[in-house]
């Protein structure tokens, strides 16, 4: 007597885990190098925007809007495709994803510096401090801080933006299910996407809930009142 | 906390795209952008292509080649200062390659918008007794509305959008529904589409919604029983026209947001824009020019997708309600 | 005889039409404890920001123990260093623990390393009567402590001058007496402070001059006896005597 379709296509899932493992690695490695590459970019580009001043501050204002009103899908092709960047479809995918949240991230960055009140600067300039350093010493922490809620969402949003990566071909986590579909065993498409999802949804889970730790462990005790 | 980080960054991303779209040249090339499209689908859709051959753009190519030439001419001449010039020629070159695609594209355009819309406002619907549930439901329906906005705000759009097409018999259900697929009525992979935006959107709506009903204060509801309306005309009547106008900021990104993950419908073969651009592309390997072609159009819609929503919030604002009263 | 601590000769400053410093002239010995007074909006705040240029003033200059420090080459930063300044509305880092407030100047501007400068910082926090909170955050600390850290923050770098902006104006009344008595110790120990304020119990205790400011004008300057009970302007005794009556009505 055949097995049951229903047990088989778990049983290929279940075959498969390591390929989707590999996969989960990819996305895991995707993911904090296009966040590391949006804090680099983006924290100086946030900054800009507040302390800036002339042709570097509209360079940098228009940069974001085009990055933020121009879909990632079409970001990746043009700068694998177009204009080429890298052979590597996983350094591609980190410039594009790096630099969309980049710009994503200079914002939470410079809603956070200009949330910090004025007269903290102010008092920092008064016992002596030159301007950047009141900046750095003072503003800086507390903005950082603020950013964290900011952060968290953008981490999440870069972690399932990810997947977009598969229109070039890169294997990461859905690039696997869908070889594993197409490639595979076409009856498994439910059990397969399933799976997939279930894992980018304890990515995303863990995700948040270690950021919520870094955020409580960063509080400042009794609030920002000063 | 949350509740007022968000409105935070609701402001000032108001604010930022008040600085972009109160500059005359934006609302300008909003509007050549929008009479193109609107006489581009009106000849196409309505008129059958009676002004001009669909296939055919109402821009002449010959213009724009001469001035690229001349002008590469001139920078060529000028040598090592003419490299400006030789950006202007570029530029016009650009749009001499750009021209002939642009009516596949502005059809692709229609695809995008009707996605978004359809999938926005559909959305709409199920995001507000979800975010009523989450606020002011029982353990049962408050669990039941956070699972959901949980899975679907926890997994890609995209893996939603393969589960539902490859995955389950929408497709098929879909098919075989009447008038599904013929005149402009689009196709069945559009449709699945539209469901998997619906329900993402809808997720991601309720939060936005859900936040901005914690920010009305407590007592607009007791004042509200103390009239004598029911705990559901209370919220229906009080509280929801007042956390709907503190929803509009979220709203708008959200907007924003599906405008361009619309572009992911192409993955499950909707003619949408990007669709239709990667589809030109790779017949004759003008990847750049159309990709930036069809960027710019993208960042178009954001645009007036932006300007209109702020002209919504302006049309609906109570004074000392909302973010004025901050 | 030696310079003036500070001198401020002929300051002009305006906002847009808005002249907001007229012709300001006054000087103050090493030690002095003077007292602005005037009604809100009369230049008082600004003329405090001006002396160590959170302000800059249009024409008019300020010389602080004998140096022009409104001059294009001065190094405002180093002129900071000399000149305490306390805020209304206390301006604490946030970020930082009380020790931390007062220890963040001696670091980073007086390049003190970490255990020098905290040993220094515990110092100024007894001086307050704060070393119990020194690990306290701002948001963890009553108005009164907040303010008294202000102090110990700007007691920290030493300065020649102290300036008090309306320090304890955003405070509820029954904290503003911890403040005040701080401000009295420090005007006892011969520090040089001018002050924005409205108490009178300090001004009459513990100034050495009144200055009555009023639309951008010093109107009268002196003694305290002189000016509470017999003040020469017309405005001066009127305006004294509206502040009597509202602290009565409190």
């Amino acid at each position: 007597m055949p097995p049951l379709p229903l047990q088989s296509d778990w049983a290929f899932v279940i075959e498969n885990l390591d390929l989707l493992l590999v996969g989960t690695g990819v996305t895991v490695a995707l993911t904090a190098a296009s966040i590391l590459l949006g804090f680099l970019l983006g924290f100086p580009a946030g900054a800009v925007e507040v302390y800036g001043r002339g042709p570097l501050k509209r360079a940098v204002e228009t940069a974001g809007v085009v990055l933020r009103g121009t879909p990632l899908l079409v970001i990746i092709i043009l700068l694998f495709f177009g204009l080429s960047v890298s052979s590597s479809a996983f350094v591609t995918a980190t410039i594009a994803l790096g630099l969309r949240s980049a710009a994503y991230q200079s914002q939470i960055f410079r809603g956070a510096l200009q949330s910090v009140d004025e007269g903290q600067l102010e008092a920092a300039r008064a016992i002596g401090m030159g301007r950047f350093q009141a900046i750095r010493s003072v503003v800086v922490p507390q903005a950082l801080r603020r950013s964290v809620p900011g952060f968290q969402n953008e981490f999440t949003i870069v972690l399932k933006d990810t997947s977009i990566a598969i229109v070039i071909g890169l294997g990461e986590l859905l690039t696997v299910g869908q070889n594993l579909y197409q490639g595979g065993q076409s009856t498994a498409a439910l059990e397969i996407f399933l799976t997939v999802s279930l894992i980018y949804f304890v990515l995303t889970f863990v995700t948040n809930r270690s950021l919520d730790r870094l955020d409580d462990h960063f509080s400042i005790p009794g609030g920002e009142r000063a | 906390m949350g509740t007022q980080e968000s409105t935070t960054a609701g402001r000032t991303l108001r604010a930022r795209a008040a600085g972009l779209t109160d500059q005359p040249l934006t609302l300008l090339t909003v509007a050549g952008f929008w009479t193109w499209l609107v006489v581009r689908w009106t000849n196409d859709f309505l008129l059958d292509g009676a002004l001009i051959d669909r296939n055919t753009s109402f821009f002449p190519t010959a213009p724009f080649e001469a001035a690229a030439s001349t002008l590469g001419g001139l920078a060529a001449s000028l040598g090592p200062v003419g490299f400006p010039v030789g950006w202007v020629a570029g530029f016009f070159e650009f749009l001499a390659a750009s021209i002939p695609y642009l009516p596949q594209l502005a059809t692709g355009v229609w695809a995008t918008i009707l996605l978004t819309v359809l999938g926005i406002a559909l959305g709409f619907v199920i995001a507000v007794p979800l975010s009523v549930a989450r606020v002011y439901g029982g353990t049962l329906t408050r669990s039941v509305a956070l699972g959901y906005t949980e899975l679907f705000r926890g997994t890609p759009l995209l893996a939603q959008l393969f589960v539902l097409y490859f995955a389950t018999p929408l497709t098929t259900i879909i098919r075989e529904l009447p008038a599904v697929g013929t005149g402009f009525i689009p196709a069945q992979a559009f449709w699945v589409a539209v469901i998997a935006f619906m329900l993402n959107s809808a997720a991601y709506q309720s939060e936005y919604i859900r936040s901005a009903l914690n920010s009305v204060p407590e007592g607009q509801l007791t004042a509200a029983r103390a009239i004598g309306l029911s705990k559901v005309d209370g919220i229906r009547h009080v509280v929801l026209p007042q956390g709907l106008r503190y929803a509009i900021p979220g709203w708008s990104n959200e907007l924003v947001y599906l405008i361009k993950y619309s572009s992911l419908a192409s993955f499950i073969t909707v003619r949408e824009l990007f669709e239709r651009t990667d589809a030109i592309a790779s017949e004759t390997y003008r990847y750049t020019e159309l990709f930036v072609l069809a960027g710019l159009l993208y960042l178009a819609l954001v645009l007036s997708a932006s300007l209109l929503m702020e002209y919504v919030e302006d049309r609906v604002a109570i004074p000392g309600l909302g973010t004025t009263s901050r | 005889m030696s310079d003036p601590l500070l001198a401020l000769d002929d300051v002009y400053k305006s906002y847009g039409e808005e002249q907001v410093l007229s012709g300001v002239s006054f000087e103050m010995d090493a030690g002095d404890v003077d007292v602005v007074i005037g009604p809100s909006g009369s230049g008082k705040s600004t003329m405090l920001r001006c002396v160590n240029r959170l302000t800059e003033i249009d024409s008019g200059d300020i010389y602080l123990d004998g140096d022009c420090v409104t001059d294009a080459d001065t190094d405002v930063n180093e002129l900071r260093k000399q000149v305490g300044m306390v805020f209304q509305d206390f301006n604490l880092f946030a970020h930082l623990t009380a020790l931390g407030n007062v220890t963040l100047g001696l670091r980073k501007v007086r390049g003190m390393d970490k255990a020098t400068a905290q040993e220094q910082g515990y110092e100024h926090l007894e001086q307050v009567g704060l070393s119990d909170q020194a690990d306290s955050y701002p948001a963890e600390l009553s108005g009164g402590q907040k303010q008294r850290v202000g102090i110990a923050r700007a007691l920290a770098m030493d300065p020649k001058l102290l300036l008090f902006d309306e320090p304890t104006s955003a405070l509820d009344p029954e904290l503003v007496g911890e403040v005040v008595d701080v401000m009295r110790d420090l005007a006892a120990e011969g520090i040089t402070m001018l002050v924005v304020s409205h108490e009178m119990g300090f001004a009459r205790s513990a100034a050495s001059d009144i200055i009555f400011l009023d639309d951008g004008r010093i109107v009268e300057h002196g003694p305290p006896e002189q000016l509470f009970q017999n003040p020469q302007a017309a405005r001066t005794g009127e305006f004294l005597s509206r502040l009597e009556t509202a602290h009565e009505e409190e």
